[in-house]
């Protein structure tokens, strides 16, 4: 109780210097975890995080905070649940309450091939030791009673994927955590330092210029998800990313009513209820490329038609505020994390498309050990950025 | 004409709002807070505050002093238990210390801890709760119009730019939110003459629209408003109209926010604004004794109106001088520097907050002005103007004053005080952006509109920072809030049937969802069993004698021109250019990158007219797609989509020769009508196109005819095939038949990244073909490169995996079950799955878990049945 009354900065304004042994650019989730893990498990402390705007502009501080391990390939799967346990830990490591409610993670299918995906996911799943399952409509209703799994709904719900660990985080104070733990150790977090070009020679970054003067650097870390092409285009480094906006939207707070999270894959929506009662609906991606942050209508039209079709009693309930991020999609919907092979000291944790927060920990971790060892630890080395040179696509 | 508050029956005067009436008979306290469950009562009167909120009808949150009354309304009060008057969660605010901003993250870092408290808190959070309908769901409608000027805001400033516009001849639509036009005037008498003549001269006019009781909430891309009108009319809860304009004009005035001090949120403590819409709309006197806080004159004018309306004027306090409200569930009294005073109101007159949210969504920044005291819109986009109190001119009070109090209110939503912002900029988050998310002040349903210039100016002064350097937070629509029922509209999502669709209902069909479509799954025969020996009976028809199947939800393109073929060559990977007339192949389309998009038959008609289908989901995909290829090509050829217009049916088994031979007079022996082939004939007296395709496996035709003779065609094959044993057969015994011929469906046997060479497919790509799409990438795909997986067969002995089920090396999941079937004519399940492609080898034997189990299958490169394909010729 008494850490309710210590009176303590989260983080502190601190000059900025001529060079570091790494400048991260992107304050989010990722550029903060890899600082951190730099920082605690490698010593690395000449650390600079550079971000153009306020801490958690970007996709960090604009999505739904869903966590979950349930994926389908034998490479997500365990990288994504080893990033759910590090979460688990986190609120105590941090010592900040980061919020974590694991409310349980049902996704609904309403067609034969939906049902068949979501049993390549249960399956692998338990094959690789991750809790998730296949539950039928009498025990959906039972998870959550409010859903209509009526029979003669439009798309009636044909089955579920049950994952009881899934659940919410509260994505900001994943971001301040980070932050606070990383101006403890000595790491600068530099907002409103926009990175504007590279100096490269030699096969290497020199230095970064930015809207605050030039940094020589021994390493540059790309954590910058929707622009990452943006930075990478400095570096000369090719990508293969393409960025597209992401729409989300929050409704009035209500008194509880669903418990679990709920995602359909079929009609492409995917809602939660926060500890403050409102509810987090989120759309898929738009089908351009865009780096524009602002909300349709349409986007927000079929977000409400799906969820009526799912909660019909919700028809009366306000959607308050409604939002876009960017985000930086991969071919094959898996993220993109190593040294770059053009140049050999520009690492990217890149490619996280509309699921990276969940994996914030994870990469940021192998990402510190990437770059102070200068090998990838073997959980991301299917990711590596010359997988597409090699074919070797994910498939997630 | 009443409606009941609870369980009280509450009378209704001409004009009232669901507040108005409430207030009048005698009620006070409208709601709870949401985090102190504090007591709260009418604070603006204008739909711009938390503070009224109720449940209307069983809908959460609804502003009851905006609602107007109806008889036999429905209205609840939210957010208390057991009541209003007495909520057993008040006794948190007692408890206010140990819960400042930011406290249940420092508090509860232990997961343990927060997985044990987080559901209390979960309980006693939210605000409204559903209740059921009586009515049921109401009508919600979508409308789209077009303006040549759209303004919004119906007070004195928009009422003349609508007259300026409707005088220039231009089509306007004037958007209000309020039952009457004329704005502020309304209510504050004194500030300008009466605008009646000038709202009569507006309707009069028959270019003007007049949209009143709708709230703009958002301005979108390319000058689209979002627009929200209540009750259209008695059938309807809502309309949201789609209002595309060529000029936009912001008429939205501004509204007044309230001033900081011990207790400003006490029941009783009421904005000038409000009080004066309760005396002069609704004829309500709203208390006895009034003190009134206000810089300078500014308390006049409502004290004037107060006056008129019976209520003693004790005192007129400056904000610095007020110390505190006197009062826990209603107001006292006011300590004041200049001593205390009784009173039951107590009238703030607040700055005046330009309502310029829609601006900053068009791309307006806004800025600081100390003159009026205001962030006033500048740098206005093209076609987007401004005029009246929005732009700021009007100077509104001056500045606030801000005590360090910890009972002074900012953000009424969720009881942040100025403490409370205070702590948050001492834990260090001084950016307003991050500050708002520390403390949620201005996130609450009031959308930031009573509380942001407030907290605004306390980040301002505690962090020395000017008003533009901490900025204001980014405003978003939708602003009012807009149910999820008006944005969904009326329930849209279309059935499509086919042509054949009571037919089947008629004939015992259980559907099957696929995208839109409805299809029958398989027949339930009266009196026979379930699904398993419905569908064993279907197969055994189209095995032993004939089958029938609605096909209808084919894609289907008729593509014509002199250089159909070379678009075909362009889009499939198989050649179409030297295609016989008569002929037909088979077809598949990819992306650049090699991956399946869509499969087919491609039929030549004539020359120059092919016959094109495609998978049910893909029409209109695979439409655009030949337009996309089209635009710049400069090439003859035109592409029609023809679906909904043909009934289509497969037509299959030992005797469908038999069968159709009683319908037609094409020849159809097999050397003049031979597998692969295809006609244009009448079938039945009716124009068809018939070709001979197997997929199921037997000898058959895929028939296309004229939508309109559906169900005659249907029945006539179904007659004509009464003497030889057909029955009509459904999806479910389709994709059983076809797996044992082992023919892939896209989209279940293929996915998102999946190759013609994966998919064991190679014949189908032609790379000695001059250029098409996907050819660089299947180049390196026939040499290996990219092949991460193939499609194979398997039989397993005395088991059936799951379709999805996974195969299974050393603990891994390397590959996957895409279908499986038991096979009446392996006696043995048999399937489809990818697997490494070091074992798709024939005879190779894969783990795969079969409900839980490890079993082994083994791999096989050839059809289950029918390996030489005799039956289809
Ligand atoms: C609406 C929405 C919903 C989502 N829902 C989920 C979900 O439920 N679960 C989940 O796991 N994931 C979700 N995601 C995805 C997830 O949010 C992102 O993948 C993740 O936050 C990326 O984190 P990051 O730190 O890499 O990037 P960001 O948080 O985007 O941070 C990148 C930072 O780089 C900064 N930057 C950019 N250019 C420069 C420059 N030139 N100089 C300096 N700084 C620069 C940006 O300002 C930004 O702050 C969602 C995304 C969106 C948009
Ligand atoms: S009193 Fe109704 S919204 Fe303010």
């Amino acid at each position: 109780m008494m850490q309710l009354f210590r009176q303590e900065r989260m983080w502190n304004k601190r000059e900025l210097k001529s060079s570091y042994d790494v400048v991260i650019v992107g304050a989010g989730a990722h550029g903060l975890a890899a600082a951190y893990y730099l920082g605690k498990s490698h010593g690395i402390k000449k650390v600079a995080l550079l971000e153009k705007n306020w801490l958690g502009y970007g996709a960090s501080g604009r999505n739904t905070a869903i966590l979950r391990s349930n994926y389908r390939t034998p490479e997500g799967i365990p990288f994504y649940d080893a990033s759910l346990k590090l979460y688990e830990n986190l609120s105590s490591e941090l010592d900040w309450n980061l919020m974590f409610s694991r409310r349980g993670h049902l996704t609904l299918a309403h067609n034969d091939s939906g049902v068949t995906g979501l049993r390549v996911r249960a399956e692998n799943n338990q094959v690789m030791g991750v809790d998730s399952r296949m539950v039928a409509r009498a025990e959906i209703r039972h998870l959550a009673p409010t859903l209509n799994v009526s029979a003669s709904a439009r798309f009636p719900i044909q089955a579920g994927l049950y994952h009881p660990p899934g659940g919410i985080i509260r994505h900001d104070a994943v971001v301040w955590a980070f932050a606070r733990a990383c101006d403890r150790m000595g790491i600068e977090i530099h907002t409103y330092t926009e990175v504007t070009g590279m100096h490269v020679e030699g096969g290497k970054v020199r230095a970064v210029t930015t809207s605050r003067g030039e940094i020589a650097c021994g390493a540059v870390l790309n954590a910058t998800a929707g622009w990452a092409t943006t930075i990478s285009n400095m570096a000369g480094v090719p990508l293969q990313i393409v960025t597209h906006p992401l729409q989300a939207c929050v409704t009035e707070p209500l008194k509880p009513f669903l418990d679990p999270v709920i995602v359909s894959a079929t009609l492409h929506v995917y809602l939660s209820q926060t500890d403050k009662g409102e509810l987090v609906i989120g759309a898929e991606i738009d089908p351009y490329q865009s780096y524009c942050m602002k909300g349709t209508l349409p986007t927000l039209e079929q977000m409400a038609t799906y969820t009526l079709e799912l909660f019909p009693q919700l028809h009366g309930v306000k959607v308050l505020r409604q939002w876009a991020g960017i985000c930086d999609m991969t071919p094959d919907f898996a993220p993109i994390m190593g040294a770059s092979e053009e140049v050999s000291n520009f690492y990217m944790d890149v490619g996280w498309g509309t699921y990276g927060f969940k994996a914030s920990p994870i990469s940021g971790k192998t990402l510190a050990e990437t770059i102070a060892t200068g090998k990838p630890p073997k959980l991301i080395e299917p990711f590596s950025p010359s997988r597409f040179r090699e074919g070797r696509l994910v498939g997630e | 004409m009443n409606f009941l508050f609870d369980s009280e029956e509450v009378p209704i005067q001409a004009g009232d709002t669901v507040a108005s009436a409430l207030y009048r008979s005698g009620r006070r306290i409208f709601s709870r807070s949401f985090k102190y469950h504090r007591p709260r009562g009418l604070l603006c009167c204008s739909g711009k505050c938390p503070n009224c909120l109720v449940n209307v009808d069983g809908s959460p949150s609804v502003r009851s002093c905006v609602t107007p009354a109806l008889d036999g309304m429905r209205v609840r009060h939210q957010n208390a238990w057991p009541s209003l008057e007495n909520d057993a969660l008040s006794i948190g605010q007692h408890f206010d210390f140990l819960m400042p901003a930011g406290w249940y993250y420092k508090v509860f870092t232990k997961p343990a801890t927060w997985h044990r408290v987080e559901p209390h808190i979960r309980k006693a959070a939210g605000l409204g709760e559903l209740f059921e309908n009586p009515q049921g769901i109401p009508e919600y409608e979508h409308a789209w119009m077009h303006a040549e000027t759209a303004v919004i805001g119906g007070g004195p400033a928009g009422i003349q730019s609508a007259l300026d516009a409707a005088e220039r001849g231009e089509q306007v639509v004037l958007i209000d939110d309020q039952t009457e036009l004329g704005g502020h005037l309304r209510y504050r008498k004194q500030r300008g003459a009466d605008p009646r003549e000038r709202i009569d001269a507006l309707a009069a006019r028959a270019n003007v629209t007049l949209l009143q009781r709708a709230s703009c909430f958002g301005i979108y891309e390319g000058n689209l408003l979002g627009v929200l009108l209540g009750h259209p009319h008695a059938g309807a809860a809502e309309r949201l109209i789609h209002l595309r304009a060529q000029r936009i004009i912001v008429a939205t005035g501004a509204y007044e926010t309230p001033l900081l001090f011990d207790n400003n949120d006490v029941v009783g403590v009421m904005l000038s604004s409000a009080v004066q819409r309760l005396i002069h709309l609704h004829s309500i006197v709203p208390g006895r004794r009034a003190v009134i806080v206000a810089h300078g004159s500014e308390g006049d004018e409502v004290g004037a109106d107060l006056k008129q309306a019976g209520v003693e004027v004790v005192e007129i306090l400056a904000p610095s001088e007020i110390i505190a409200v006197r009062g826990s569930g209603e107001v006292k009294g006011v300590k004041s520097r200049r001593g205390d005073f009784a009173c039951d109101l107590v009238i703030v007159c607040g700055p005046r907050v330009p309502d310029a949210g829609l601006l900053s969504q068009a791309g307006a920044k806004l800025q600081w002005s100390d003159v009026p005291g205001a962030f006033v819109p500048v740098g206005l986009p093209l076609n987007v103007s401004a005029v009246g109190d929005v732009t700021g001119e009007t100077p509104v009070a001056a500045a606030q004053h801000f005590p360090d109090s910890k009972r002074a209110f900012v953000c009424i939503c969720v009881d942040a005080t100025s403490r409370d912002l205070k702590q948050g900029i001492a834990d260090g988050f001084e950016e307003i952006e991050t500050l708002k998310r520390y403390t949620t002040a201005t996130m609450g349903p009031c959308q930031g509109r009573m509380c942001q210039l407030n907290a605004i100016q306390v980040c301002s002064r505690l962090t020395s920072r000017s008003m533009d350097e901490t900025g204001t937070t980014t405003s978003r629509p939708p602003n009012p809030g807009v149910t999820l029922g008006a944005l969904a509209g009326a329930k849209h999502h279309p059935i499509r049937r086919t042509p054949m669709h009571h037919a089947h209902a008629e004939l015992g069909a259980v559907w099957l969802d696929m995208g839109e479509w409805k299809r029958p799954r398989y027949y339930q025969v009266a009196g026979a069993g379930g699904e398993a020996e419905s569908v064993a009976a279907e197969y055994r028809a189209v095995r032993e004698r004939a089958g029938l199947i609605d096909v209808g939800t084919l894609g289907k393109l008729i593509v014509r021109g002199k250089d159909a073929a070379r678009l075909l060559d362009k889009v499939y990977t198989s050649r179409f250019s030297d295609l016989r007339q008569g002929r037909v192949r088979y077809a598949v389309m990819c992306d650049d990158t090699g991956v399946i998009l869509d499969d087919g038959t491609v039929s030549r008609l004539a020359d120059d007219r092919f016959f094109v289908t495609t998978t049910t989901g893909n029409l209109d995909f695979v439409h655009q797609w030949f337009d996309w290829w089209l635009v710049a090509s400069g090439w003859d050829v035109s592409v029609t989509n023809v679906t909904g217009g043909l009934a289509s049916v497969n037509l299959a088994g030992p005797k469908a020769r038999d069968v159709l031979r009683k319908l037609t007079d094409l020849d159809l022996d097999p050397k003049a009508f031979p597998y692969m082939a295809c006609r244009e004939a009448q079938t039945f007296g009716v124009p068809a196109i018939l070709m001979r395709i197997g997929f199921v496996g037997e000898t058959g035709w895929e028939i296309h005819y004229p939508a309109e003779h559906g169900e005659e065609v249907w029945n006539a094959i179904l007659v004509a095939g009464a003497e030889f044993g057909i029955l009509p057969f459904g999806v479910e015994a389709q994709r059983l038949l076809r797996l044992e011929k082992r023919h892939v469906i896209v989209g279940v046997d293929t996915d998102a990244l999946t190759n013609p060479f994966e998919a064991d497919m190679a014949w189908v790509v032609k790379l000695d073909k001059e250029d098409f799409i996907g050819k660089a990438a299947l180049a390196r795909a026939a040499s290996g490169g990219g092949v991460r997986e193939k499609l194979v067969g398997f039989v397993m002995e005395g088991g059936v995996p799951e379709d999805g089920a996974p195969v299974v090396i050393g603990g891994i999941p390397v590959g996957r079950v895409t279908s499986s079937r038991y096979s009446p004519h392996r006696k043995a399940g048999i399937g489809l799955a990818f697997v490494p492609p070091e074992l798709a080898a024939e005879g190779a034997p894969v783990r795969v878990r079969v409900r839980g189990q490890l079993r082994t299958a083994i791999v096989t490169m050839q059809p289950f049945y029918d390996a030489e394909g005799a039956r289809l010729r």
